[in-house]
């Protein structure tokens, strides 16, 4: 049991990380280093705990990597998305994996290492520009979706009564449907407005272009990649509503939530100064476990042939092209879905571990674990010196 | 006799709370029927390439040129009446969902066997073998099952028994057996004694079935397991454990008493099963609901879209009632 109490690279580096983000933030305020020690302790003992977990740290890594190809993907990719080398040589339509093919009007060769699809375009690149698609919806889709949900289930849950009911009326009639049906459904009938919205919108739309990679001819296109953000943000926050407001019930009822009050703070102070920070761990653990669902959601509706269309690069929407052509082309379902569940399984395993880390039965042994580390090495400097 | 009070007035609360979720579905589905579509009747007659009198003609038929309250109660009685007429085929929309509904049944009730059948064991081992590897293991495979794309492990099962091995059929449904009781053909075809039509739906349906479950499979051991713990670590378990009385039955007491929330997280399964079958009926060629309703937003086919998300929402709302109605029959604490 010696090597527990050995602080590894990845502690060093725990550390470090919590020192560079308190100095961090201390730019901003002053003497938030000083003031919030205990804090910056627990961060700290959150990191050690999750180094000592294998399944958690495989998850950052995956994790990690599917951000690094999320930011680099499309720039990282040997060809671009939208040129298609069957037009120069016949012979890249769906040209098995490991496949050399001789460009003509570019006079190089092209290997496909993980073989090329219809339009003779290769796979891997497709994968790599994919990722950014799946990044920046799953950003965009928990960015918007979930503080709509905490803010409302806030609302809901700190001022109960009339609001309490109209919030959560309208909250269940959302979940009354399956997630999917009502994804589907809104995915189906959205584009021809954020069509119309994103064309009358040139500077935004461009930033849109820019954030998926996107050349200016996929402008025309935006409206249906629009609609299946929009459709799970819409499917997505009744959920966080409910969590929010079922705590924030049994938060309020706390003592020092009636002396916040009795000392004149304003209820918006209260709802996200004192109540929120109590009850954003469960959330927080929720959101991780999220992103591999929303992942999961996207590409099933590109699956299903919603949302983006070719020649943008998108996970699901390969497996869709690729279903004409199997088994002779297994490729194009094989590669994509085994990177979609390698991006969920890496945000399940990730907020699995976050579960154990942040839930009090199971962290107190962990801190343990720790604190005794400390103490051994305090022994350890007394005998060295 | 106090407690069969209780029941009946938190029955009837239930049941009172059931009519405005209803009626919100119904508006969910007004709006996005008639309210988001920029121009209704060109998106109801088909899109970019309808005529102009088919424009003409679909307005009037489906009161899209009226008042939006007008429309709503169009949309609603044509619901609740089955008058809603599916432009493409004309038949009643309900008809046409109604053919399809027993056999994207089928298909849930498989894979909830599936998920029973997986989930519950491996829940209960994996409690019983606690912080090993077995354990491990188990929740490893849960957090796969989560993270499986369906269509993905559909396709890879495909090549496998299909491609390779030729084992199991991919077109076509098979056919109903001659009596009808329950409106489900394989529930049927055990009641009237047709065996060979019972073997058909299930050689058609077990490969889908599987692939569906997978994913709830992981839920449902995950779940098992920890409600497993969380009872076999109660005071009336070490209770009985001073007891003396044997490992075995100790077991069985902590498995009722976990039983109840799993019933709960079953129903909820169930649902969510139905909810996955647009996928699994795509990859697979099942001509259920969940085909119908991707081939029908293809098709711009308004009628049917609303219509299949209306049943849908219908099926998944019941199944939470009932659900919470069992529930409180179990457990009588839940009837506050």
């Amino acid at each position: 049991m010696q090597e527990e109490y050995k602080k590894g690279i990845l502690d060093r580096l725990a550390d470090f990380l919590v020192i560079a983000l308190g100095s961090f933030i201390n730019i901003f305020k002053r003497d938030w280093k000083k003031k919030n020690k205990s804090k910056m302790e627990e961060w700290r003992l959150m990191l050690y705990a999750l180094n000592r977990s294998p399944p958690g740290l495989i998850g950052v890594f995956l994790v990690l990597v599917f951000i690094f190809f999320g930011v680099f993907g499309p720039r990282l990719a040997p060809w671009p998305y939208n040129y298609f080398p069957f037009f120069d040589n016949g012979t890249a339509y769906l040209a098995p994996p490991g496949t050399q093919v001789y460009l003509p009007s570019h006079e190089t060769i092209m290997s496909l290492h993980l073989g090329a699809d219809h339009y003779g375009r290769d796979l891997l690149s497709l994968l790599l520009a994919g990722a950014r698609t799946s990044f920046v919806i799953s950003i965009v889709v928990i960015v918007l979706g979930v503080p709509l949900g905490i803010l409302l289930g806030l609302i809901a849950g700190y001022y109960g009564g009339k609001t309490d009911e109209l919030v959560m009326r309208i909250t269940d009639m959302f979940l009354a449907f399956p997630a999917l049906i009502l994804a589907i459904a809104l995915s189906a009938v959205l584009p021809n407005r954020l069509q119309a919205f994103i064309s009358s919108h040139a500077h935004l739309q461009s930033f849109v272009l820019w954030l998926f990679g996107l050349h200016m001819r996929e402008a025309g296109n935006l409206g249906r990649l629009l609609s299946v953000i929009l459709a799970m943000i819409i499917v997505w926050w009744p959920a966080y509503a409910r969590i929010t407001r079922g705590s924030t019930l049994t938060e309020k009822e706390n003592l020092y939530v009636e002396a916040a009050r009795a000392i004149g703070l304003s209820s918006w102070t209260i709802m996200f100064k004192h109540i929120l920070p109590n009850i954003i761990g469960p959330i927080l653990v929720y959101i991780t476990l999220d992103f591999g669902s929303v992942i999961l959601m996207e590409a099933g509706l590109s699956f299903l042939g919603l949302g983006a269309t070719p020649p943008i690069a998108d996970w699901g929407r390969i497996v869709y092209d690729g279903t004409q052509f199997f088994p002779k082309a297994w490729w194009l379902i094989i590669y994509p879905g085994l990177v979609v569940m390698l991006v969920a399984l890496g945000w399940n395993l990730l907020g699995d571990t976050l579960r154990d880390i942040l839930d009090p039965k199971t962290r107190r042994s962990i801190e343990f674990k720790v604190k005794k580390t400390k103490k051994m090495e305090e022994k350890e400097g007394e005998e060295n010196a | 006799m106090i407690k069969l009070a209780e029941l009946k007035k938190f029955l009837i609360r239930r049941i009172l709370t059931f009519l405005p979720t209803l009626i919100g579905v119904t508006l969910i589905v007004f709006i996005i029927a008639y309210v988001i579509p920029a121009d209704p009747a060109r998106a109801w007659a088909g899109g970019e390439k309808a005529s102009q009198e088919a424009i003409a003609r679909i307005k009037a038929q489906y009161h899209l040129d009226k008042p939006w309250y007008d429309q709503y109660w169009f949309l609603v009685s044509g619901l609740a009446k089955n008058t809603l007429i599916d432009p493409r085929t004309s038949n009643p929309v309900m008809d046409d969902v109604g053919k399809r509904f027993p056999k994207t049944f089928e298909l849930a009730l498989v894979a909830f066997f599936f998920v029973i059948l997986i989930g519950v064991p491996l829940g209960i081992l994996s409690a019983l073998k606690r912080n090993t590897w077995v354990d491990t293991i188990i929740r490893f495979f849960a957090l796969i099952g989560v993270s499986t794309p369906v269509f993905w492990l559909g396709y890879i099962l495909i090549f496998v028994f299909f491609v390779k091995f030729r084992l199991i059929n991919l077109a076509g449904f098979p056919a109903y057996p001659s009596h009808q009781i329950t409106h489900i053909p394989m529930i049927d075809a055990l009641l009237t004694g047709e065996f060979t039509i019972f073997k058909q739906h299930i050689g058609r349906l077990w490969l889908p079935g599987f692939v569906l479950g997978f994913q709830g499979a992981g839920v449902i051991a995950r779940f098992v397991r920890n409600s497993f713990l969380e009872a076999l670590s109660s005071d009336y378990i070490e209770f009985l454990k001073a007891k003396g009385v044997p490992k075995l039955k100790v077991y069985r007491h902590a498995l009722k008493n976990a039983l109840v929330p799993i019933i709960t997280v079953l129903g909820l399964q169930f649902g969510g099963l139905l909810a996955g079958a647009p996928i699994t009926e795509t990859v697979f060629g099942i001509p259920g609901m969940g085909r119908y309703a991707i081939q029908a937003i293809q098709n711009l086919d308004f009628p049917a879209v609303v219509a299949v998300t209306f049943i849908f929402a219908l099926v998944y709302v019941t199944a939470n009632l009932v659900v919470d109605i069992l529930y409180a029959v179990i457990d009588p604490r839940v009837r506050y």
